[in-house]
């Protein structure tokens, strides 16, 4: 008999230490960020902190609850679940408008953000509907299954409008892609549609996590080098311009990837590697072109917002103000840190960086901890996710299996576009850093979203009786 | 198909996002300094808190410098609500476009500054920040506004400090404050547009002393720029420290009894203590009230008045004018001959007045006999046993060396040199040596006859006033002077250092009773030429000069210590184009010895006839 009897028998303790020291590490940021010398009292509820902490009190009790609930209740009740959200979703639209987006579900001053939870539903089903599937013979239905879950909540979402989330639940292709979901059944009924194209599958449906992150770094170098002349050291009068450069880079990388396949390869793999040379040659010429032209067809505002996200415009006292101030809060941080509650750029009183408490929280952190602190913090992210990984590998049910990897991807989206936003790595979009940021729906969210993890984890031999 | 494998590109793609991530912080938090600069722009501002200038003090304590305050009427844009410019202007009693105007000035005087982020020129005006809508009002003036602020929301009174001169004496000594200029900022970062710094005076060159040192409090500030909370608990703030009190040698009613006998007259009276050197009065006439120059509203009325006086009131004659100082010159030849042993006390010379014109008197058979009389016979022929002492035959060559010589012991009488006297403008006179008229006449081609007319203080040499008190301090102490000096203590701690050191000259002590003989017979015998200065109590030993002057009436000197036994004043008193010194110039200064040593005047037709003359035609005032 496994060790039903005990609660907390086979929780992942690791997982669990190292969310504890993300939520004591938050904690501690927010009472400095946000105190008050009037109320110096952690748990004064009329303070940032002492809501924080009720928050995270409310959010242990109902985590506490979820980890009592025998795990097949996930399974078992994600449609319904999922149902709900999606009324909620769509009941929020019609509630009054908080900052512009109506995004808040009221109960008294107690709002909470169904779209928070519905990455949670939207997880649930999406692992109810693989570990239901047969992957082996995919078609058509199975794909557009797969994508409208995810799409559903997306479309409501960005009615609020939320661009943040929106945006996060991208993050579930990253675990279509790993369950091995393609999108060829679909990109093929287009390129057989063509007469005398015959393709058996392509390469581009199936890795398309890899090929759509090559053509975004693409992109964005193209971009980048637009506007730029490239000049040689050895060549100091020679210039070309970054388009010519690219494509010349490019064109070098080709040839060189050619001629070592043609050399070195086996013989039964030699036609197909070529194949994919010249493919991805073309593919990426392609996309430089495109990208390039493309952007310099596009109106002077639109090119603006481009290149402002792309940092390669600046206006620190307008549209740029909130991450132009972030990043001079984490930048003037130094090695250790402007010490404990020394905060001077980033405290929530001296409002220079607004959302500090929030979407901004790792300003605060970076500026009083410095480089030491920050990569610490970093470095705790990172072992959460791969610990994550971790448990997703060791399950034997896909269910809990593509669950585990929607949390990792919906964590990573989080923390990789929250830390961005304050270091310049990301556009501004508000969303909370998890289990760090104050606001009582991330919190709740989050803590329930790793609860039914930690649950599912702990039964996972279940699955063999 | 196995996609398990493809755990790893997930792997993967987030080590490689943290590590970027690791590495951009690296850069940002390390390495690249301007987020650590562009944070400061933000956040960090310096507040200072500028301490009270410190107060003077005459020697007996009484305050004759201290700081009264004056009010700014200051308003915050932000916060007027309803402003009712007409309802304003009324009150100050101005018209609406004048108090509109007031406005458009105060944004202009800002200036604008570039910003390189946004490539934008904006205005230093802060619709959140303070300006003084007007300045330097004085208690009477704002008690006019004051009490009809609170219909006008947004401004307010602020008290500043200025200056304040409870006796209107001593303006030459204690100069003025006015604003810094741009210059003065960049050179010294204490000061900030707005500022006062001494422009002249002892406020000038007692200005570190006096400014004190300023508070720097570091304190976060919000985006609204109003002030949350003191930076890392005050660790890097500087207590501010109050500027120096100073305590000056002046007795402040002596200084006024001078400034009142030298009423409608040019010239100065400078007495000194000679043991202490310390700067008893100080007259440069004609003088102003140092009341005029408080404030930029004073400043901006009555500084160019001042300056445009063709009777230079702003200028401190005892230290920047230089005269030749006549007869009393003798004094330190007679002093040097004895000491280079070309003369002794007993020597005599006849009243040789085919050399140089002399009056009538008997002849000079020693020191004290040719004080006595002003012989200026007498004085050519030390004079040139002094240059001429025969070391080379060739006469010229000869000259130089003694020339070379004499300039020396005349330095060591602090003559031709600048006197390190605590305060800005001093002039070191003329002491002409050999370079000087080699450049006149050439090379060895000169001698003592080329330059005769310099042993009677006439012809090159030339002295200030303070110089020439000086010599009256040297003879009084028979032989070494501490440099006149104005501050006996800073803060309770003594003057500066290098004011308490004796100088002594190359004139040993044993020479000078043969010459106080001389000048006590100048005052108080028959025949001297300073009768006019005796004091019934009271001993002076004295000198006059009559300083000829091509331009028109003589100039006329006195020099003397008093009393003879423990002198305790030593006094300088030069009064331009008014004739003898026995006349003018030696009554003047018995009065003010005479007043210092006794407090009260017993000879008060003598007091009545300096005050009420009118020497020196004092110009008026023309275009």
């Amino acid at each position: 008999m496994r060790n039903n009897n005990s609660i907390t028998g086979r929780i992942d303790w690791i997982l669990v230490i190292l969310l504890i020291s993300l939520v004591l590490m938050g904690m501690a940021t927010l009472y400095s960020a946000a105190f008050n010398q009037n109320y110096p009292n952690i748990f004064d509820i009329s303070q940032l902190y002492g809501k924080q902490l009720i928050w995270i009190g409310i959010s242990l009790f109902f985590g506490f609850i979820v980890y009592l609930i025998d795990s097949d209740i996930y399974k078992k009740f994600a449609i319904p679940i999922y149902g709900v959200i999606l009324f909620l979703l769509v009941i929020v639209l019609f509630m009054p408008a908080v900052n512009g987006a109506r995004a808040w579900l009221g109960i008294g001053s107690l709002g909470i953000q169904p779209a928070e939870f519905a990455k949670i539903a939207a997880a649930l089903v999406l692992a109810k509907f693989i570990s239901e599937s047969n992957l082996k013979v995919q078609n058509n239905r199975v794909v557009l299954l797969a994508f409208s879950i995810i799409l559903i909540p997306m479309i409501l979402i960005l009615l609020q409008p939320d661009a943040g989330t929106f945006v996060v639940f991208t993050s579930f292709l990253f675990v279509l892609y790993r369950e091995g979901i393609t999108f060829d059944p679909i990109i093929l009924n287009i390129t057989n549609s063509f007469p005398g194209v015959k393709f058996k599958q392509t390469w581009v449906g199936t890795h398309f996590i890899p090929i759509s992150l090559i053509i975004i770094v693409l992109a964005i170098f193209t971009i980048l080098l637009s506007r730029l002349a490239v000049s040689f050291v050895f060549l100091p009068s020679f210039e070309i311009s970054g388009f010519v450069f690219i494509t010349v880079v490019l064109s070098v990388i080709g040839f060189i990837g050619f001629f070592v396949v043609q050399q070195y390869s086996s013989k039964r793999d030699r036609s197909n590697l070529t194949s994919a040379i010249i493919l991805g040659y073309i593919l990426s010429l392609t996309i430089t072109f495109t990208v390039h032209f493309g952007f310099s067809s596009l109106a002077s505002h639109q090119k603006e917002r481009i290149e402002f996200f792309l940092g390669m415009r600046e206006d620190p006292d307008g549209e740029d103000y909130n991450r132009n101030r972030a990043m001079a809060a984490v930048g003037s941080g130094g090695i250790n840190g402007k010490g404990y509650k020394n905060a001077s750029v980033s405290s929530v009183r001296a409002n220079h960086v607004p959302e500090s408490e929030t979407d901004f929280i790792f300003c605060p952190f970076a500026e009083e901890w410095g480089f030491l602190g920050s990569l610490i913090l970093i470095s705790i992210y990172t072992a959460v996710l791969i610990r994550i990984v971790f448990i997703a590998e060791r399950q034997r049910s896909v269910f809990n299996r593509v669950y585990a990897y929607c949390v990792v991807m919906i964590i990573f989206y989080h923390v990789a576009i929250n830390i961005g936003m304050n270091i310049g790595f990301a556009p501004v979009i508000g969303i909370p850093l998890p289990f760090f940021s104050y606001g009582g729906s991330s919190i709740l969210s989050f803590t329930i979203m790793m609860f039914i993890l930690l649950k599912l984890d702990s039964q996972r031999m279940d699955v063999l009786r | 198909m196995n996609t398990e494998s493809r755990k790893y590109v997930i792997i993967v793609f987030i080590f490689l996002v943290g590590i970027s991530y690791v590495i951009r912080l690296f850069y940002m938090q390390i390495l690249d300094e301007s987020w650590m600069l562009r944070a400061q722009e933000i956040a960090e501002k310096r507040k200072e808190i500028t301490p009270n200038r410190g107060a003077i003090f005459d020697r007996n304590n009484k305050q004759i410098v201290s700081n009264k305050v004056y009010y700014n009427l200051m308003f915050v844009e932000d916060k007027l609500h309803n402003f009712d410019a007409n309802a304003f202007a009324k009150m100050l009693g101005w018209t609406k476009e004048q108090v509109l105007a007031r406005f458009e000035e105060i944004k202009k005087g800002e200036g604008t500054y570039y910003n390189r982020h946004s490539k934008k020129r904006t205005s230093n005006y802060l619709k959140s920040r303070a300006y003084p809508f007007l300045k330097e009002l004085t208690l009477d003036e704002i008690l006019k506004i004051a009490p009809f602020l609170d219909k006008f929301p947004g401004f307010y009174e602020e008290a500043t400090s200025m200056r304040s001169y409870p006796f209107a004496n001593g303006a030459n000594i204690l100069g003025y404050l006015s604003e810094v200029t741009g210059e003065e900022i960049k050179k010294d970062r204490f000061y900030k547009p707005a500022n006062n710094i001494g422009r002249t005076g002892l406020e000038r060159y007692y200005e570190k002393e006096l400014r004190g040192r300023k508070g720097i409090k570091y304190v976060v500030a919000s985006a609204m720029n109003n002030t949350i909370q003191p930076y890392a608990n005050g660790k890097y703030d500087t207590v501010s420290k109050p500027g120096a009190n100073l305590i000056l040698g002046i007795d402040i009613s002596l200084q006024a009894y001078c400034e009142k006998l030298m009423q409608n007259k040019k010239g100065c009276i400078v007495s000194i203590e000679p043991s202490s050197g310390e700067i008893l009065s100080f007259v440069s006439a004609p003088s102003f009230d140092p009341n005029l120059l408080i404030g930029k509203r004073n400043i901006s009325q009555n500084y160019p008045k001042l300056n445009k006086d063709p009777n230079l009131p702003l200028y401190p004659r005892p230290l920047a004018s230089e005269y030749p100082p006549g007869s009393i010159f003798k004094l330190v030849q007679g002093l040097v001959g004895m000491q280079e042993g070309v003369i002794t006390e007993n020597t005599g010379f006849p009243c040789n007045k085919s050399m140089v014109g002399c009056h009538g008197h008997a002849m000079a058979t020693d020191i004290p006999k040719a004080v006595q009389y002003s012989c200026n016979p007498y004085f050519y022929y030390v004079m040139k046993k002094i240059i001429q002492q025969g070391k080379k035959k060739n006469t010229f060559a000869d000259a130089e060396i003694g020339l070379a010589k004499w300039v020396k012991y005349m330095n060591s009488f602090g003559l031709g040199i600048k006197l390190q006297t605590d305060i800005t403008g001093i002039k070191k006179g003329l002491i002409p040596g050999p370079a000087f008229y080699d450049k006149w006449y050439g090379h060895h081609n000169w001698q003592f006859n080329s330059i005769q007319s310099i042993s009677i203080g006439q012809g090159e040499v030339k002295l200030t006033p303070l110089q020439m008190a000086n010599i009256a301090v040297i003879i009084a102490n028979k032989g070494w002077f501490y440099t006149p000096h104005f501050v006996k203590s800073i803060s309770g701690k003594g003057p500066l250092e290098r004011l308490k050191i004796k100088n002594y000259t190359m004139v040993e002590s044993k020479y000078f009773p043969a010459v106080i003989e001389g000048m006590r017979r100048v005052v108080n015998e028959p025949g001297g030429t300073a009768n006019s200065a005796k004091l019934t109590d009271i001993i002076i030993a004295g000198k006059t000069g009559t300083v000829q002057n091509p331009h028109g009436k003589d100039h006329s000197v006195f020099i003397a210590f008093a009393p003879l036994d423990n002198p305790k004043i030593a006094i300088a008193v030069f009064i331009e184009n008014s004739g003898f010194g026995g006349t003018w110039a030696a009554p003047t200064a018995s009065l003010v010895i005479e007043k210092y040593l006794t407090g009260k005047i017993t000879n008060e037709s003598k007091e009545k006839r300096i005050i009420d003359a009118k020497l020196s035609n004092i110009e008026i005032e023309r275009e």
